[in-house]
């Protein structure tokens, strides 16, 4: 049985581009075989979750089966005249469809580290994409359910496996329309663009740090285990080497699912812009993983400060902007699991963010006590760059393996 | 017309290139020549890539003057009485090729055995076996990892049959993250643990396309970037006397280890002590108490490189080390740690067949016999060589016989108490 995991290799875009020469083709000629893309990403998304994937393909099908229905009867509820928009009908529904994510991600918690048989690829993308609907049709932006429109959505295949994560109007208004052909061949440049690009990062310095670098060097600390907390040069190594890995795997992969996006007509949006450019922690956070840090902003911390401010429950605005951060990254640092170094990664983005937020209100308050140069612009960049590498060691799980030997 | 151009503009480039990779990759593979002096410089290398590939190890057993010296991290303790030194200053018939690094075990050297098997049939070899490998929970992942060869896994797939030998490798990389990094890999790993023949579409990726490929990268790339380690033997020779004269050597060993040793009472390299004990040292104070080598599997790993070794017809010295006594004694390592391990070692050699054991380790409180803690030094490695000396007088065998029990792969053996297997360690002595 062919098992093809996305993006695993150089020959899967090989496979894939075969898949899409009629796409292409189409789209040259202005248009859209609606029939041919659902196949094709069907064949795709088969190749992923067969073989010896298969309890995962079982746990996709029941998964979208469940999250359509979660979804139909909310938006059934929302667009019923004279729809009571309940907040309590609202948790629920958010609650339903987060549900399948919760129960997978705390299984290994309870079970003894085994993952759980629900669980596949790119759960928690999906979930996002959901959730994101839900939030939007309490507000009334999203009218109506499109059932086959949902499902181009949520199984969108070359977003499935890690995003990034598109919105529902957004891609929508893509898949309804047909780009001329001169939109569509910047689209084609664009796109191989993105997958050329995404193989400098991914297949060559993403190998170079991840394969090649990272071992040799989590080796040599691995030898100096035995010093105060395991600290040692190979280990400042680490977190650099890891950092570039985490980076240029990730943002190559994103590279590959945006490009991809692009030759079957549809704008994904970008994950990565030039993050360790960032001059301060909250700039990092518009530039690093993009679609998620912006998913949390909108559907966690806006949604937690909108309500606290309208029930009044706190007053004070820095107190709410803070524990607004604090809430935002601890679930995102359990959504990554529930273990110390994801939790302790959470609170020390919160951490940052605070004190960003503090020294900003200090520098507003006291005008012209700080230069404001070309200089003290590059301080910040090298300043913030090392603060998110050494947030990436207590991410990389590696601290857990030099201190406790767990891996 | 226009859209012709735009089009190549685009993908023009995309198709150049894939086709230039395609064919440099897709090329058979050849194996081009390495000059001596690189098959030297590799034999003592203990470079990854070295161990990792293919092509520079069969090019250098081919050859025929080179033996397999298989062990660990004692393999980098290059002192003047280290085995490649000795072999190099007294012109004897061999050059060891050393091949292992710290964190090497019986699993990576099976794997990296039967990468290379035409080329050491009807060979001989010396496997140094340390018993600190023997921990209950066997090969590290991330060790395993570091030296996790694709290309001697795909040797392995291609060549894979149903015994219990290949089911049990394939079981036990299927353990590791390694096995799971190509999942065409992974799939036939799968299918060979269930004791299933491949596909042929398996067949054809893994020999044609991945094998392929791999072997290409081997030629091409693993003759650079080999460490140069030709001045520790060079340095080592020049402190021989130009005869070989046990008496004298044991001499000159106890004389250079005593001058290496002032800073400590353990007779431990001042350097190692300086660098890796005296910080920590208070700490380690009995440490060591709970230490045990009697459990896991690693046992049967090791079963996998000795049916190699049956596979091959090689005939084997294997060397048992001791550990420094006074260190063991300070960390309080307990004696029946070391002695349970070889008793159950050698009941595994030696029912099997393999009848040629140095064991050392009871020699672990003589004088500057160890140059740290557990990797031998000085006097120990020329004691070592009282033995690699006349084993290695011819470095080929003509027929051999070994009697391989498939027990060896099963937990029970994984689990079974030293008290509880015969001891055969007597013999020992009388066959050495």
């Amino acid at each position: 049985m062919i098992n093809l995991q996305p993006y695993e290799n150089p020959q899967y875009f090989f496979y894939l581009l075969i898949g899409l020469l009629p796409i292409i083709i189409g789209m040259l000629y202005q248009k859209r075989f609606r029939w041919y893309e659902s196949l094709f990403s069907l064949v795709f998304l088969f190749l992923i979750f067969d073989g010896s994937k298969i309890s995962q393909g079982i746990a996709i099908i029941g998964y979208t089966v469940y999250e359509t229905l979660v979804t139909w009867w909310y938006c059934h509820y929302r667009t019923k005249e004279n729809s009571k928009n309940k907040t309590g009908v609202f948790i629920l529904a958010v609650f339903l469809a987060i549900l399948p994510l919760i129960f997978v991600k705390f299984t290994p918690l309870f079970v003894d580290g085994k993952a759980s048989i629900f669980g596949f690829l790119g759960i928690s993308y999906l979930t996002f994409k959901v959730a994101g609907m839900i939030m939007e049709m309490r507000d009334g932006s999203i009218k109506e359910f499109h059932l086959v429109k949902f499902l181009q959505f949520l199984l969108f295949f070359p977003t499935i496996s890690s995003g990034p994560i598109d919105r529902y109007r957004r891609f929508i208004k893509d898949y309804d329309r047909v780009p001329t052909q001169e939109q569509y061949l910047g689209l084609l440049q664009k796109g191989v663009h993105n997958i050329m690009l995404g193989f400098f990062y991914k297949f060559v310095l993403g190998y170079f740090f991840g394969t090649v670098l990272l071992p040799n060097i989590e080796h040599l600390a691995m030898l100096s285990r035995h010093n105060f907390l395991g600290l040692s040069w190979p280990l400042v190594g680490v977190m650099y080497t890891y950092s570039m890995y985490l980076f240029f795997d990730f943002a190559g992969y994103s590279l590959f699912a945006v490009g991809i996006s692009y030759m079957m007509g549809i704008e994904t949006p970008i994950n990565f812009n030039k993050p360790f450019l960032s001059w301060n922690i909250k700039e990092f956070w518009n530039r690093w993983h993009m679609t998620l840090s912006f998913w949390f902003r909108d559907y966690i911390y806006m949604r937690f400060v909108f309500f606290m401010m309208k029930h009044k429950i706190i007053k004070s605005r820095i107190t709410l902007a803070n524990l607004g951060y604090l809430v935002l990254f601890l679930i995102m640092g359990i959504w990554h699991g529930e273990t110390w170094f994801y939790i302790v990664y959470g609170i020390f983005h919160a951490s940052v963010m605070i004190l960003t937020d503090a020294w900003i209100r200090y520098k507003r308050k006291h005008k012209g006590w700080f230069p404001s140069n070309k200089f003290t612009h590059v301080m910040s960049v090298v300043l913030t760059f090392h603060v998110v590498c050494f947030s990436f060691l207590i991410f990389s799980g590696f601290l857990n393996q030099l201190w406790f030997g767990i891996r | 017309m226009k859209l012709g151009r735009k089009l190549w503009q685009i993908f023009g480039p995309l198709i150049v290139a894939a086709v230039a990779i395609l064919i440099i990759m897709l090329l058979p593979a050849n194996s081009r020549p390495v000059s001596k002096d690189t098959l030297y410089k590799a034999s003592n290398s203990l470079s990854a890539n070295v161990l990792k590939g293919e092509e520079l190890k069969n090019q250098a057993f081919s050859s025929g003057n080179y033996v397999p010296f298989i062990g660990s991290s004692e393999l980098s303790r290059i002192d003047p009485f280290h085995p490649s030194v000795l072999a190099e200053k007294y012109d004897r018939g061999y050059t060891p090729f050393l091949l292992g690094a710290p964190g090497t075990q019986s699993l990576t050297h099976f794997f990296s055995v039967q990468g290379m098997s035409q080329s050491l049939k009807h060979k001989k070899a010396v496997v140094i076996i340390s018993p600190q490998w023997f921990v209950r929970r066997g090969a590290r992942p991330n060790m395993f990892g570091f030296y996790y060869s694709p290309l001697q896994a795909t040797s392995f797939l291609e060549g894979a049959k149903d015994n219990e030998t290949d089911r049990y490798a394939a079981y036990r990389l299927l353990q590791m993250p390694s096995g799971k990094s190509d999942t065409v890999v992974h799939s036939a790993l799968l299918q060979v643990a269930a004791g299933l023949p491949l596909t042929d579409f398996q067949k054809f990726y893994l020999k044609n396309i991945k094998g392929n490929i791999l072997k290409n990268q081997d030629n091409f790339f693993s003759r650079f970037s080999i460490r140069d380690r030709n001045n520790a033997i060079t340095s080592g020779e020049e402190r021989l006397p130009s005869d070989y004269n046990f008496t004298v050597l044991d001499d000159l060993a106890t004389q250079l280890g005593k001058g290496e040793t002032k800073s400590n009472d353990f007779e431990i390299k001042d350097s190692f002590y300086k660098r890796q004990l005296k910080p920590v040292e208070a700490k380690l104070q009995n440490s060591q108490t709970h230490f045990n080598y009697e459990f896991g599997p690693e046992y049967s790993d090791f079963q996998l490189l000795l049916s190699e070794f049956n596979r091959l017809h090689m005939k084997v010295l294997f060397v048992i080390p001791p550990v420094n006594q006074r260190w063991a004694d300070y960390t309080g390592l307990p004696n029946t740690t070391l002695q349970n391990f070889d008793r159950k070692i050698t009941y595994q050699l030696r029912s099997q067949g393999f009848n040629n054991i140095r064991d050392m380790s009871a020699d672990g409180a003589q004088d500057y016999f160890m140059q740290d803690t557990i990797h031998l030094g000085w006097r120990g490695w020329l004691d070592m060589d009282q033995s690699v000396r006349p084993f290695l007088k011819h470095t080929t065998v003509k027929s051999i016989h070994y009697k391989m029990d498939d027990h060896f792969y099963t937990k029970s053996w994984q689990q079974a108490p030293a008290s509880s297997v015969p001891d055969l360690i007597a013999n020992s002595e009388a066959n050495q």
